[in-house]
């Protein structure tokens, strides 16, 4: 596309009637006015909940199967966290998916939701949830260990498919 | 500045205060007003860091004579977090997230320059579906970004209503990013080679509503205080810069095309599909606060005309480059094959392999020229990252600008040259 020549544009001075400013004022004030009428913008929030999309990316969740988690304990998710704020330890048993996380703590003040770990998981087991809501009263709440992280896979359906359709 | 090897933080801050105060009353002694009427003598004022029309953790020394700015000495660093260390100390790919935090306003431009530039750095080739949305993100990240300037400028200029009304439309963009990729605030949305996830089908509908009512909303905007003379007056005429010294001072973005320069990287040196698109460059001549203030709402209009001509042109296919050393593979892909599998490992853990060498990549991103210089060593890992940020860039012209000026329109020369401090100190 060729180059257009820009004309630098000159402020325009107000008129004779911007001057006298009430007309102004008139009409700053219909434009206001007319707010009264357009639908309300915010949300009750606690009454009215907002529900996410599939694309949300809320707190991070373990996903859990009838037997046990997914996960396998690679570490690649603690190694790729920007924050540092997984920490796995791994274990072993005997059961047809030999390896397992003994530990498995993710400190949700250090968690930027980045959603990195879930992009690199090769087994699908660590995904971002719906939950948005986070309260704590103390710093030692605020480390979620396997009791918190678990989820059943059939409350993260939504992020699942979303996941497997747009991220290819 | 001699520090010896015995200083302590008190020692520091306590020499770095005193050089500060030195520099705005030129003269290496502080003042005393002993015996003397303080009237005749001149006063030194500290605006911020806490101030609320500083934009973040802005401070200004101001030394004043009455009402007179005679003096203006912009501290920076209060929101230092060292960016540009942090991103010689992670791989390519774990420093994105970081990029949200500099422009904390537009994090969606931030994430597109620094994707683009590690591109240039492995010499990576996007496909044109990801080039279509990053195109179109930028944009969208533009109009936001500058309807907060818009509406904190007003703000700060005492027009309360226009930010509640900004803060409105705002919020429709941020929905679109949320639905986009997930966040609101903190997107991360590109990757090194392409974007995070491709678009919903519910998104294109969701923007178009948005560009299709957005139009009539600033008409309002404008209108509100536009010719309203208490603003007018307020604003025009003040924060005179000339073209010359906005070249001369590295001014990039509104503020420099507020002083009548035509440079706009969008043009001049066209990335993504901005050749071929059809819109204006935006310039005022006056070079005041005003006239910063008009090329801000000008260029929302001629973002409007962008997405507009995106909306038509949608091509298909991947958002990720099929490039295997080089970019995460998708996620079935690594569920079900080895070789993918075993690149994820090998690409989280050791980073992308570079060749050794330096580049500079820039783009137009709303607040002026945001550049990344990366030198590689060759490892997974930036040798030396500088960020190119426009906000420290600008507000370099602050201290001209104050000089002169009354002690009100300080807060109108800050609002109007915009800056964001989580980009200024990095």
């Amino acid at each position: 596309m060729a180059i257009k020549s820009v004309q630098a544009k000159q402020v325009k001075q107000l008129n004779f009637w911007e001057k006298l400013y009430l007309p102004e004022i008139a009409r700053g004030l219909t434009l206001t006015f007319k707010q009264v009428f357009t639908p309300k913008f915010t949300r009750e929030y606690p009454e009215e909940r907002f529900i996410p999309a599939g694309s949300y990316r809320g707190r991070p969740v373990l996903v859990e199967e009838e037997n046990g988690e997914r996960c396998v304990a690679c570490g690649l998710c603690s190694r790729v966290c920007p924050a540092i704020a997984i920490e796995v330890q791994a274990g072993e048993t005997t059961r047809e998916k030999e390896r397992y996380p003994s530990k498995f703590e993710i400190n949700m003040l250090r968690c930027i939701y980045c959603g990195y770990c879930e992009e690199v998981c090769p087994e699908e087991a660590i995904v971002m949830s719906k939950d948005y809501e986070l309260v704590f009263t103390n710093v030692e709440d605020a480390i979620f260990g396997k009791d918190r992280l678990l989820m059943p896979v059939s409350q993260l359906q939504d992020r699942l498919e979303f996941l497997r359709q747009y991220r290819g | 500045m001699n520090i010896g090897s015995t200083a302590t933080l008190e020692r520091v801050t306590d020499l770095r205060q005193r050089k500060i105060l030195s520099k705005v009353i030129d003269k290496d002694t502080t003042i005393s007003l002993e015996g003397r009427d303080p009237l005749e003598n001149t006063m030194i004022l500290n605006m911020g860091p806490q101030h609320p029309a500083t934009h973040g953790v802005l401070r200004v020394l101001l030394r004043l004579d009455g009402e007179t700015v005679e003096k203006c000495i912009p501290e920076l660093g209060y929101l230092h977090r060292g960016y540009e260390k942090l991103g010689e100390n992670m791989t390519y790919h774990e420093f994105l997230p970081h990029t949200d935090r500099l422009d904390y306003l537009s994090p969606m431009s931030n994430n597109v320059a620094y994707a683009m530039a590690v591109e240039k750095v492995l010499g990576l080739e996007i496909p044109p579906r990801a080039a279509w949305i990053r195109t179109m993100i930028c944009e969208l990240a533009r109009i936001s970004s500058h309807l907060l300037a818009m509406g904190a400028m007003s703000m700060d200029c005492g027009a309360i209503t226009m930010l509640l009304w900004t803060f409105r439309e705002r919020e429709r963009l941020y929905d679109i990013f949320e639905k986009i990729c997930g966040a609101r605030f903190t997107t991360s949305y590109t990757r090194i080679g392409g974007v995070a996830n491709d678009f919903t089908p519910d998104i294109i509908p969701m923007i178009r509503k948005f560009i299709d009512q957005f139009p009539a909303q600033l008409r309002d905007f404008e209108g509100l205080v536009n010719r309203n003379r208490i603003f007018v007056e307020r604003v025009s005429g003040i924060g005179y810069m000339s073209a010359e010294e906005a070249i001369q001072l590295g001014m990039t973005g509104p503020c420099l095309r507020g002083s009548g320069v035509a440079h706009d990287l969008r043009r001049d040196e066209p990335y993504l599909l901005y050749d071929q698109l059809d819109f204006d460059v935006i310039t005022y001549a006056d070079g005041d606060c005003f006239a910063r203030y008009m090329v801000r709402g000008d260029e929302m209009k001629e973002s409007v005309k962008i997405v507009r001509q995106l909306l038509d042109k949608i091509p298909d296919g991947p958002v990720l480059a099929n490039e295997a050393k080089q970019v995460l593979p998708g996620k079935v892909e690594i569920y079900t094959k080895m070789e993918e599998l075993i690149q994820d490992f090998m690409l989280v853990n050791f980073g992308q392999q570079t060749e050794p060498g330096e580049i500079y990549s820039c783009i137009e991103s709303p607040k002026g020229e945001l550049g990344f210089y990366i030198t590689s060593d060759g490892s997974g890992q930036a040798w030396r990252m500088k960020i190119r940020s426009p906000s420290f860039c600008n507000l370099q012209a602050l201290q001209p600008m104050c000089e002169g000026a009354m002690i009100s329109d300080v807060v109108a020369i800050i609002g109007s040259i915009d800056p964001v401090m989580g980009e200024a100190d990095k």
